[in-house]
Order: C-alpha cells, then structure tokens, then sequence
C-alpha cells in the first residue's frame, strides 16, 4: 500500500530543499551553501555537451571535487575571477522535480533548471537537467552529487559557464 | 590562383616597422565585417586548415562532421581504412548527408530523396532510377572530396585546388612541434572523448592572439595561479624558454613547466602514488631519445600557432584548439584533450583533472580568456583609439615567451595573404 500522503510530503521537502539551493545561489550565499547543503565528499559535474555524460571516461566541462569546487566558491566570492566582477544576476528556475529512488539513507532526484544570468551587458540563459542524490541528513539533506546535463548542443553563444549552475 | 597586389600602402592594417620597432595592427581588422568576409576567401579558401585526428576515426566507416572554414564537412574512415574529407553536402539538391555529429556507417543516405554515397564517397543508390537519361551517371556525382592529407595524425584540408604545398610543406617548421607532441606515446595519441565546444562574442584572431600570449598570465590568471600555488606549484616571475617563428605564419612559445606534465614531468603536487610511474616514463622516454630530447618531449611546454587557426597547448594537458569566425565580432571554439592512448588509468584522471582545472568555459582561466576578448572588442567601439600594439620582444634576438613574437608572425602571414603578396 504506498502511503502517498508520505510520499507527498517527502516530494514537499525535497522540492523545498532544491527551491533554497537555488535562491542560495541567486544571492550569491556560496558559503551557506557550500557548508550547509553539501555532504563532504560532494562531487558537482557538468559534462560536455556532445557526448553528455554517456562515457564515463569523456572530459566534461566541470568535474569538482570538493575540493576544487571550494576553490571555485572562493575564487567567485573574492571577486578575482574577472567575468563575474561586478558579479553577474542570476535566476534560477527549477522544476519537474521527480524523486527517482528513495533508497534509504539517500535519495535519487531529477530536476529541471534554466539558470539566467545576466552580467557585462550579456543575459544568458543555461537551460539543463539536474541529477541529485541527496543524503539524508536529520529532517533535511544533503547533496552529494549533483550533476547537470546541459541541453545545449554548444555553448558558442554563451561562451563560458563562470558561474554555478 | 592569380594574385592582385592591391596593398593599401596608405591606408594599411598592419603596420610592422622595424627600424622603430613597432608593430601595429589597426583595429579595424577586428571589427570590420568585408574584412571578415574577405578572409574566407584570402585566407580559409587557400590555406591548410586543420580538420581532426585520426583517432576521432578509430575504426572502419567511423566519421565525424564539423565545420572547417566555414564549410560543413564529413571526415570518413572509408571501409578501405583511408581517411578522406568530404564536403557534408548532397551532390543532388544539396542537403546535407550526414546530420549527426560522429558515428560509424557503411554508408550516408541523404534524407532528402535517399540518395546513398558509400563511406568511401562512391553514390551507391538513386531511387527510381528511370528517371534519369542514358547520359546519367552514378560515377559524376559521388560526394565532392576534399584534398586531405595528414601529418602524425592531425588532418588537414585545403580548399583551394592550386594550392601548391603539399602539407608538411605548408606546416613548416610547424612540424617539429607536432613531432614532440606526437612521440609522446609509442602506440599513438588519442583525442579524449568530450568536446569543449564554446565561444566568444569577439573576433577570432583575438583568441589566436591570446593562446600564444603568455605575458598576461600572471596577470589574468591570477586565480589559477593561486590554486596552482596553493596545491605546491610555484611559478617563477620568469619562466625562461623563448619565442620563435616557424614559417608561414606560424609561431611557438617553448618554455620550462610552471607546475608538472602528466606525461613524465613529476612534481609534488601529483602526489606521491604515481610518482613512480610518471618517472619510470621519463627514464623509458631518455632510453628512446636520448637524454636531451627526452627532455624536451617530456619535460618542455610548449604552445603552438599553427596558422591561420589551430593551437596546440602542450603544458599540464594538451589542447588542440580550433577556432573559427562566425562573423566580425563572434567566434567559435572547439577544444579537446589530446593524451597518450597507452596513458596509464591513474594518470588520465589527473591529466583529466587538471586540464578541467585550467581550460574550458568553466575551468579556472579560460573563462577570463573569453571575457577578456570580448572586452577587448567593446574597448574597439571607441574607434578614437585605433591601434593595438604587438611590439614585445622586437628589440631582442631571441625573443622570450612574455614577447609578441608568434602574434607578430600571425599578423604578418595574415597581411600577406589579405594583400596579395603572398606567393602560392
């Protein structure tokens, strides 16, 4: 008998956590979210946009450990990296959030994202699919991967991806 | 090709003076769009251009599409083994035949009519073939090939049917790079899977500059340098190494590493696991070339301009970077990691690991590249000031690689064939 109420509001939960994640990143609040919604061995990944994340074995476009992607919250909040200084707006919008699995002591989750960024007289728009999996962390989660497969077959208009997606 | 010497000596874009040594280059070849159409045919229509490796066509029928010059165009491992270069365009209506990026086919069907080439660019197959005279045929109208030639495993084509150099010809002292790139494996290179495909919104020569610039940096690169120090790299101020031209145009930068080569080139920050197989690599690497050699292929960097726009960066990873003009204003960049295709699992990774680091649209330097040039193209709408400066390095012998010199030789080839003193 599946209980859908509970399945309802673990949906709920999980969409709020995603919902925050993304307006974290609207404000630029990387050390929150670095700190409070992050596992320690996060791995955060952008494949590239030909082969997609298909073979393992591809070079991606982002490929942090948590270590790097520590580096690159740093480096963003520092102001040195040049594209985004003055920093660039940002509006994420994330949706079809379907949790594909509940495995126990984490969950699987797909999602939707367009992120708008708008900076240096440009406004961009990267639109893609996320692939969560969130470790249960008390009442709440924490990511531990988070994946995200652009649907953009180059990125010749947009040139670079400065930011977090 | 017949050539008119039409040089605007009065009006000219690139202004190489050596008695002051000066060099100049008017910003209008950044901006203006007949200059940018005008080089598709000056300069893509009748120079080598380079199109892939041989190992993006590993097997039997396996092709990849692209675009070279500004032309749509299939390379084919034909079912013969040869690898050719076909234009991407049905012989009938025009279609192109092939829509995916790569795969592997015994043959290409256009989905227009169904017209059917072999992958070795025969037409195999015409539906309803009675319509068609008794002076129809099937041999006139196979896929229009390329000439392509290839040297250590990179492709190249040419469009223009009197170009009169064979490609090793054409590449000049250019060779002599692509040799220390190519001995890095006894069994071959091989390009990684996962393209870089992105882009500027600035003119293409501003990136060809910009990869063989290494005067900015320590400047730009601020960021990166400090990661790369904060893993236990230190970069000297100066690096050493030396510019040098390599003929027709193109140009290279060869200088002592500012961190380690996955290749066989250890320091710290690798860590201790592979330290031992990354030396034994270069002690295999002084057995085959000699000691002195074997330092260059394994402990050298190197960044070179294969003109007109082709770069190979051989430092921490390898980039082959191809960059194309959209129009005036507007680029687009291929990149790919190109590594030993007997490269160790462990020492992938890092070779993966680091060239995220540094290069790409999101890697830790590239993105303040793009940004960069694409400053550099709104700084030109304020055509008060009309010239960029390209002089570094005109007062030495021996110019350093913090000087212009392989931009300087772009600029010159890139004024020969604009203005027609360029013998074919």
């Amino acid at each position: 008998m599946v209980d859908e109420a509970a399945q309802l509001r673990l949906w709920h939960r999980v969409s709020q956590f995603l919902v925050r994640e993304a307006r974290l990143l609207d404000e630029w609040r990387l050390h929150e979210w670095y700190d409070e919604m992050l596992t320690d061995d996060i791995r955060y990944c952008v494949p590239a946009t030909d082969v997609r994340g298909e073979n393992a074995d591809a070079l991606g476009l982002i490929d942090d450990d948590a270590a790097r992607l520590r580096q690159r919250i740093e480096q963003l909040l520092s102001g040195e990296v040049w594209c985004e200084n003055p920093r660039s707006r940002t509006n994420r919008m994330i949706s079809n959030v379907e949790i594909l699995a509940d495995r126990g002591t984490h969950l699987d989750v797909a999602a939707n994202v367009i992120v708008h960024r708008f900076g240096h007289g440009r406004s961009d728009a990267y639109v893609g699919k996320c692939r969560f999996e969130l470790a249960r962390d008390g009442g709440s989660f924490r990511i531990r991967s988070r994946v995200v497969v652009l649907d953009h077959e180059t990125l010749y208009e947009h040139g670079k991806l400065s930011i977090i997606l | 090709m017949t050539i008119e010497l039409q040089r605007p000596v009065a009006d000219p874009i690139v202004i190489d003076d050596l008695e002051r040594l000066s060099f100049r280059v008017d910003r209008r070849a950044y901006t203006d769009p007949d200059l940018a159409t005008r080089e598709l045919t000056r300069i893509f229509d009748r120079c080598w251009l380079y199109v892939g490796h041989e190992s993006e066509v590993p097997g039997l029928g396996c092709y990849v599409t692209r675009d070279v010059g500004g032309r749509p165009v299939v390379m084919a491992r034909g079912s013969d083994g040869v690898i050719r270069v076909f234009a991407n365009s049905c012989t009938h209506r025009g279609a192109l035949i092939c829509g995916q990026p790569a795969g592997q086919a015994r043959s290409f069907r256009c989905p227009y009519h169904d017209w059917t080439f072999s992958n070795q660019g025969d037409l195999v197959g015409v539906p309803l073939p009675d319509g068609y005279g008794p002076g129809f045929r099937k041999a006139d109208f196979g896929l229009a090939q390329h000439r392509s030639d290839s040297y250590r495993g990179f492709v190249f084509v040419t469009f223009d049917p009197e170009q009169s150099r064979t490609l090793t010809e054409y590449l000049a002292g250019a060779t002599e790079y692509l040799d220390l790139i190519d001995d890095q494996s006894e069994v071959g290179m091989e390009v990684i899977q996962g393209a870089q495909l992105h882009g500027a919104r600035a003119n293409w020569k501003l990136m060809m500059e910009n990869s063989v610039d290494i005067y900015h940096f320590r400047a730009l690169h601020k960021r990166y340098v400090g990661y790369m120090e904060s893993l236990g790299s230190v970069a000297p101020k100066r690096r050493g190494g030396f510019g040098c031209a390599l003929g027709l145009g193109h140009g290279a930068n060869e200088l002592p590493p500012a961190a380690a080569r996955p290749l066989a080139y250890w320091t710290p920050m690798f860590g201790p696991e592979v330290r031992g197989r990354i030396e034994a690599t270069a002690a295999r690497f002084v057995d085959r070339f000699g000691a002195e050699r074997a330092g260059r292929i394994t402990g050298t960097n190197r960044a070179v301009l294969i003109f007109p726009n082709l770069m190979i960066i051989d430092a921490i990873a390898i980039t082959i970077r191809k960059i194309d003009p959209i129009d005036a204003g507007q680029m687009a960049i291929t990149s790919v990691a190109l590594a030993p295709k007997d490269e160790d699992p462990d020492i992938r990774e890092l070779r993966k690991s680091h060239y995220l680091t540094f290069l790409g649209p999101a890697g830790f330097a590239t993105p303040d590249d793009v940004e960069i040039v694409e400053s550099c193209q709104r700084g030109y709408l304020n055509r008060t000031v009309r010239y960029s400066d390209l002089s570094r390095g005109m007062n030495k012998e021996i110019p350093e690689t913090t000087d212009e010199l392989p931009a300087r030789e772009f600029w010159r080839q890139w004024d020969r064939l604009m203005h027609g003193t360029e013998p074919q």
